[in-house]
C-alpha cells in the first residue's frame, strides 16, 4: 500500500511540475513543486496556501480476487488567498486555476507502481489507478478560499509487498 | 489623512528592557529546529524515508509559561514562549532569511528544556516600528521527541 501512496504522490508532483512550473514552494530548505504529503512533513497549525496537500484517510480491501485489491482514499486539500498584487481580489480566479491544475494532474488516471524504498526506484509488476475526483463546495474563511478533492486510489497487493 | 511627523528618537532601550525582563523572569534558551542547507531534494526525503536532519538555532533570552486553559482528554497542553526581538533579529541575519515570519515558518518546531513543541501561531509586540518581543503559541509534540545531547 505504501508503494501505491508513494507512486501516487510522485506522479502528481511530476505532472504538476510540467502543468504549472511556477507553482513551487520552499520546504525544509528545498524549492520543489507545490505539493506535499501531509503525513511525511512536519505537522503544521494551518495548511499552507497555494499548495496541494495530500491527506490519506480511508482504507478498504477486497479479498475476493486472486490478488487483494486495496482502495485508499486520498483527500487533496488546497486553498489560496489570491495574490498580493491584486490585494487578494483574484482569490476566486486563483482557486479556479488550482482546480484546473488538479484535473490535469489527475489525468491519465493510472500509472505503473514503483518501489521508492530502493535506490534507484524500481518498477513493480502492477499499476495503480484512481477514480475521478469529487470536489467539495468552496469553503471561505476570511480571505482564504479552499476546496477538498477526494480521489479513490486502487492498487493490487503484490507478493511480499507491505 | 496626514502622517505623524512628531519627533521620535528610536533607540535600543526597548530591546534592552525586553531582554532584561525576560532574563529576570527566568530567561532561558530555546532552539528552533531549522532545515539544513542545502535540504534533502531527493524523492526519499519527500516520502518520509530519509531522516530530515534539522539543525538547532538558539534563541536567548526566552521565557516559557503554561497557558491557562482547561485540560481536555486527548488535547495537548499549550504554552506561550516569549522571545527576545533582538535574538530573533540576530537569527534572521544568521539564517539569511527575509523575515522573522519566514524564519518561524521554516522551523519544524522549537525545543525548550529538551522537549519538542510545535509552533501554532506567532504574534508580536513593537515600539516605533521595531519588534522587541515575539509571542509564540506552542503545543506539546505528541511524538515525545527528546533533544539529543
Amino acid at each position: 500500500m505504501q508503494n501505491a501512496k508513494d507512486t501516487f504522490y510522485i506522479t502528481l508532483r511530476n505532472r504538476l511540475a510540467s502543468v504549472s512550473p511556477d507553482r513551487t514552494m520552499t520546504l525544509r530548505g528545498v524549492v520543489r513543486p507545490g505539493i506535499l504529503v501531509e503525513e511525511a512533513e512536519a505537522p503544521a497549525a494551518q495548511l499552507p496556501l497555494d499548495v496541494f496537500v495530500l491527506r490519506w484517510t480511508k482504507l478498504g480491501t477486497d479479498g475476493q480476487m486472486p490478488s487483494t485489491l486495496v482502495a485508499m482514499t486520498c483527500e487533496i486539500h488546497y486553498a489560496t488567498s489570491g495574490t498580493r498584487d491584486n490585494m487578494g481580489l483574484d482569490r476566486g480566479r486563483a482557486l479556479e486555476a488550482m482546480d484546473d491544475e488538479l484535473l490535469r494532474m489527475l489525468s491519465p488516471a493510472s500509472v505503473a507502481k514503483m518501489n521508492y524504498t530502493q535506490n534507484p526506484a524500481t518498477q513493480m509488476g502492477t499499476s495503480i489507478f484512481w477514480s475521478q475526483p469529487v470536489f467539495t463546495a468552496e469553503a471561505t474563511t476570511r480571505e482564504r478560499v479552499g476546496r477538498v478533492a477526494t480521489v479513490e486510489v486502487f492498487t493490487f497487493q503484490e507478493q511480499g509487498e507491505l | 489623512m496626514s502622517a505623524d511627523l512628531s519627533t521620535q528618537k528610536p533607540d535600543k532601550h526597548v530591546f534592552r528592557m525586553a531582554d532584561a525582563l525576560l532574563r529576570a523572569s527566568g530567561g532561558t534558551t530555546a532552539y528552533l529546529q531549522m532545515p539544513l542547507e542545502p535540504g534533502d531534494a531527493s524523492d526519499e526525503g519527500q516520502l518520509g524515508l530519509d531522516a530530515p536532519n534539522f539543525q538547532p538555532l538558539g534563541l536567548s533570552p526566552v521565557t516559557m509559561r503554561r497557558m491557562k486553559r482547561v485540560m481536555m482528554e486527548g488535547q495537548p497542553q499549550e504554552y506561550e514562549l516569549l522571545v527576545s526581538g533582538s535574538a530573533v533579529a540576530a537569527a534572521v541575519g544568521e539564517m539569511q532569511v527575509a523575515s522573522a515570519e519566514l524564519l518561524f515558518q521554516m522551523a519544524a518546531g522549537v525545543v525548550v528544556a529538551g522537549e519538542l513543541f510545535l509552533i501554532e501561531s506567532v504574534s508580536i509586540s513593537e515600539s516605533m516600528g521595531a519588534v522587541y518581543m515575539y509571542r509564540l503559541l506552542l503545543r506539546e509534540s505528541a511524538s515525545g521527541w527528546q533533544m539529543q545531547s
